[in-house]
């Protein structure tokens, strides 16, 4: 590999996913565990623009749709943020601490 | 090898270690400062993938508010902001670091790396018509999933519930 090419991006991507698992697999504090969503997600969000910045606009518009796309997934992350920090507070508030096993409620 | 290459080199290492850090420091304000560091690096790297537009949100949305938002977060949940967390299952963290195993494998032992190399670059002002014509259907789905979800955290955060 002498340039800069689309397999080393997706290699990060892949690498950062891995990462993001590994957190979700081993944090049991609620916040910790949405940063680790929130870097999984972020290796999601680099692989559109990956594929968006390599395979350009061959005709169409499809190198510009993955960044679109990519657009679009900045503000669901965000939105799912927004929505996880809710559930903390709720959390809290209910027992007392955001240990994701304290959140027994539903537990038959 | 040339100076992009370097550059990604650099910005990707960055990346790996620095959310590896913030996965594994055991100060939940230091994770989130590692977590910044993180973001501001990917904004870095779409720079270098000729993305700008999505750069500069990168750091408005997840170096600006995403960051805040999860130190919002810790400061109300907790007495004293500077906590240190428990220590974790180390079966987990194997069965983790097995998974990273497998991805990895999986990557380098596709074709991935004779991939195209050649950068695309293109005019912002196309994005922006691209995102009112063809793609507008998911900007409309987006601003819906941001009203219901803002609806939704209203609900779970509401006082005098029971």
């Amino acid at each position: 590999v002498s340039d800069l090419n689309a397999g080393a991006v997706l290699g990060l991507s892949a690498v950062l996913l891995g990462v993001g698992l590994f957190g979700i697999l081993t944090r049991r504090n609620f916040i910790l565990l949405l940063i680790a969503i929130e870097i999984a997600m972020n290796a999601a969000i680099l692989n559109f623009v990956a594929f968006g910045a390599f395979l350009g606009n061959g005709g169409g518009t499809v190198g510009l749709s993955g960044q679109a796309i990519a657009v679009v997934l900045v503000g669901l992350a965000a939105t799912e943020v927004a929505v996880g920090l809710a559930i903390v507070l709720a959390l809290n508030r209910l027992k007392g601490s955001i240990n994701v096993g304290e959140a027994t409620s539903l537990k038959l | 090898v040339s100076l992009e290459l370097w550059a990604f080199a650099v910005l990707a290492v960055v990346a790996v270690v620095t959310g590896l850090l913030a996965l594994l420091v055991r100060e939940l304000v230091h994770t989130i400062l590692w977590v910044a560091v993180f973001f501001v690096d990917l904004a870095a790297i779409y720079f270098l993938l000729e993305a700008p537009f999505l750069g500069v949100l990168q750091l408005g949305v997840y170096a600006g508010a995403v960051t805040i938002l999860l130190l919002f977060g810790v400061m109300v949940t907790r007495k004293r902001i500077f906590f240190r967390e428990a220590t974790t299952g180390i079966g987990a963290g194997a069965l983790g670091l097995a998974l990273l195993a497998i991805v990895l494998v999986a990557t380098a032992g596709s074709a991935l790396f004779s991939a195209p190399a050649t950068l695309h670059p293109y005019a912002v002002a196309d994005l922006s018509q691209l995102l009112f014509t063809q793609d507008g259907g998911w900007l409309v789905l987006l601003g819906l999933t941001m009203l219901s979800a803002l609806a939704g955290a209203i609900f779970l955060v509401r006082e005098g519930r029971e």
